[in-house]
């Protein structure tokens, strides 16, 4: 009985954040243009009418990316940092950091994508 | 070193060969990767990781597309909508793993609108930097005037794969007629007035010979046909061959049915396939 009232208005702020969140949505601009994933909505047969649930397929991919690169990132320095000797090396680390495909093995082995040079 | 500008030029037009649309939309989404690696931190890149990390991404966004549309699918829907989505974007992420990914079929507790995986999503967009794409991409508009300008029972309502001489599609009855049967009661359809009307009225159209069957709503391009030889005078029936032919056909010089048929996608242009039966030497 006294759950019933609490839950209603969880239930009601989850809502309005999940509303708010789809609102913002419209104002944000993922760097994925809409133009390239609606081609891709429509090679894959996903129909939606609804202009921000294709700006969340969008983000949820840049996310990916950016989850992907970042973890290639930590890597690059990782690797980077066990070979510094000097400290002229170090001041030049920085302009080197390079994607590379060592980079990117590492990491998608770890979620499962197999990649091969 | 610097090449002359004549050099430069002729370099520049042998080195432009034609895109593939399939390169081309990869190139795109090479750009928006490339922007995003940037934002990162990265630098520079070597090409063949660029074009890997897009790969990978192009397979995401297919893979959690295909995936909401088969979720939609198996809920007897055509369109997805955000809950199809949130199941595909689960079932993306469960190989990393996800605040609430043990109790996702938990009658009990679950809610997808409450998942884990959209507030991360929404604590990255308010987070992230904002990174719009580097140029402006066309959108083709002409799908547009043509859903304005479709007149019922034309060439736009139904389609282009139905000719226009063709008669319309018979009408079922009214659609408020089968709005109240469906609140009142239960009906087959076969067993609805409007078809039995309809075939009754078929059937009798066809007895009596009425002037209005076989009327078209728009008259039928002229169909002939002509028995030829292979260098254009007439033989006997044994062999046909099929030849495209531009241009006009006397009936005067014909004595033998002449196989023509014009077929006019546009009032200027005709396009005639001639039928030729060719004599078999023995």
């Amino acid at each position: 009985m006294n759950h019933n009232p609490q839950s209603s208005d969880g239930k009601h702020d989850d809502d309005s954040a999940l509303s708010d969140f789809l609102a913002s949505l419209m104002d944000y601009a993922p760097t994925i243009p809409d133009e390239l994933v609606e081609h891709y909505l429509a090679k894959s047969g996903f129909q939606c009418p609804d202009v921000r649930l294709i700006r969340l397929v969008a983000v949820a991919t840049q996310k990916f990316v950016a989850e992907v690169a970042s973890d290639a990132l930590q890597h690059c320095k990782a690797r980077q940092a066990a070979v510094v000797k000097d400290k002229r090396e170090k001041q030049q680390k920085d302009k080197r950091l390079i994607l590379t495909m060592d980079d990117l093995q590492s990491h998608c082995a770890s979620i499962f994508i197999g990649v091969w040079k | 070193m610097r090449k002359s500008r004549s050099k430069r030029k002729s370099n520049i037009h042998l080195q432009q060969p034609t895109i593939n649309p399939r390169d081309f939309q990869f190139m795109i989404t090479k750009v928006a990767v490339s922007q995003i690696c940037k934002s990162v931190g990265f630098r520079r890149s070597r090409v063949s990781a660029l074009e890997t990390l897009t790969l990978v991404a192009t397979k995401y966004l297919e893979t959690l597309v295909k995936s909401a549309a088969s979720f939609s699918n198996a809920a007897s829907r055509t369109q997805s909508n955000i809950l199809d989505l949130t199941n595909a974007l689960h079932d993306m992420s469960l190989q990393v793993g996800f605040m609430g990914a043990s109790t996702l079929y938990d009658h009990n507790n679950n809610c997808l609108l409450k998942s884990s995986v959209l507030e991360s999503l929404s604590d990255f967009v308010s987070s992230a930097n904002e990174i719009p794409f580097a140029k402006p991409i066309e959108r083709a508009k002409e799908r547009e005037s043509e859903e304005v300008n479709a007149v019922p029972g034309s060439f736009q309502e139904r389609g282009g794969h139905i000719p226009e001489w063709l008669p319309r599609f018979p009408d079922v009855g009214g659609t408020n007629e089968n709005c109240d049967k469906r609140v009142y009661g239960e009906q087959l359809w076969e067993n609805s007035s409007s078809v039995l009307g309809c075939q009754i009225d078929g059937f009798e159209e066809k007895r009596c010979g009425s002037n209005n069957v076989g009327k078209l709503p728009k008259g039928r391009s002229r169909i002939k046909f002509r028995v030829n030889n292979g260098g254009g005078t007439r033989v006997g029936l044994n062999g046909i061959s099929c030849n495209n032919v531009f241009g006009q056909c006397k009936d005067e010089e014909e004595a033998e049915p002449v196989a023509v048929c014009e077929k006019s996608v546009k009032s200027e242009e005709k396009h005639i396939l001639v039928y030729k039966r060719r004599k078999k030497r023995c």
